[in-house]
């Protein structure tokens, strides 16, 4: 019993955040807090890494919690669904997909997105074929309609 | 003997009509190829021209706007990416094969259930 709960489980946070703007109470700090992680650590880890990276563009995080309070993250490349609203030029996605749609966008702006989202950890082993066509189907969710 | 004169004629007549018909078929076919990659320059594959910018893709800091870049510089799935995907065929316990039964088999999943509710 006791080497089970010596070895407790680490702990998995998935937050969005915007990239170089860590720190906020609401998202962050509690879900942080909870497990027992300084948010001001990792605020400042993170700010650091996403220097690199347009401010303010929702960067997918994937926190590991340690049972000793010691955490690691890995950080990946912005949702599809900011790529395609910006290359629309739309705010929101449609609340009707399929039958209302809200904006146009080119097969090129399909490829430039799909080449981005390829330098990702999860996506890299895909054919650039599937990673278009898969955003091809974000579009779709979204009411963006793809044009040759 | 006069059969096998019959025999010969008929054959030096084959041969030089045959050359006489490949160089017109070669003649003939020149224009035409020339004529379509005409034509393939001439219809744009697609909507965005060269150099449109192509908004919020530059989302590193620092990275300079990033251009459409002319249609033959993608690659050929680029415009055939709005269709479903054609599997080539290669026979039994191919991949074609799997491929067809799992919509096959999803699809009667889906009318199974719809049954149900009925």
């Amino acid at each position: 019993m006791s080497k089970a709960a010596a070895k407790a489980k680490a702990q998995v946070v998935r937050l969005l955040i915007p990239a170089g703007k860590a720190a906020p109470t609401p998202p962050v700090g509690p879900a942080l807090g909870a497990r027992g992680v300084k948010s001001m650590d990792f605020c400042k880890e993170f700010n650091a890494k996403t220097a690199h990276i347009e401010q303010g563009a929702p960067t997918p995080t994937l926190i590991t919690v340690q049972p000793d309070r010691t955490f690691t993250f890995i950080t990946k490349t912005p949702p599809a669904t900011y790529f395609l609203k910006k290359a629309a030029g739309i705010e929101k996605g449609t609340g009707k997909p399929g039958h209302v749609f809200n904006g146009t966008v080119s097969l090129k702006h399909v490829y430039e997105i799909a080449k981005i989202k390829s330098t990702d950890e999860h996506m890299k082993h895909l054919p650039l074929e599937s990673i278009a066509r898969m955003i091809v189907g974000s579009a779709r969710s979204l009411g963006v309609q793809v044009v040759p | 003997m006069s059969f096998l004169r019959i025999l010969e004629r008929p054959q030096v007549c084959f041969c030089r009509a045959r050359r006489f018909t490949t160089t017109a078929v070669s003649r003939a076919e020149k224009p035409k190829v020339v004529a379509a990659s005409a034509a393939a320059a001439a219809t744009p594959l697609s909507s965005c021209t060269k150099d449109t910018v192509l908004t919020g893709l530059n989302y590193l800091k620092g990275q300079p706007p990033v251009l459409a870049a002319a249609d033959d510089e993608y690659p050929e799935w680029l415009w055939t990416v709005l269709e479903p995907k054609v599997w080539p065929d290669d026979g039994p316990g191919g991949k074609a094969e799997r491929v067809k039964r799992r919509i096959e088999n999803k699809q009667r999943i889906k009318d199974r259930n719809f049954m149900s509710t009925q």
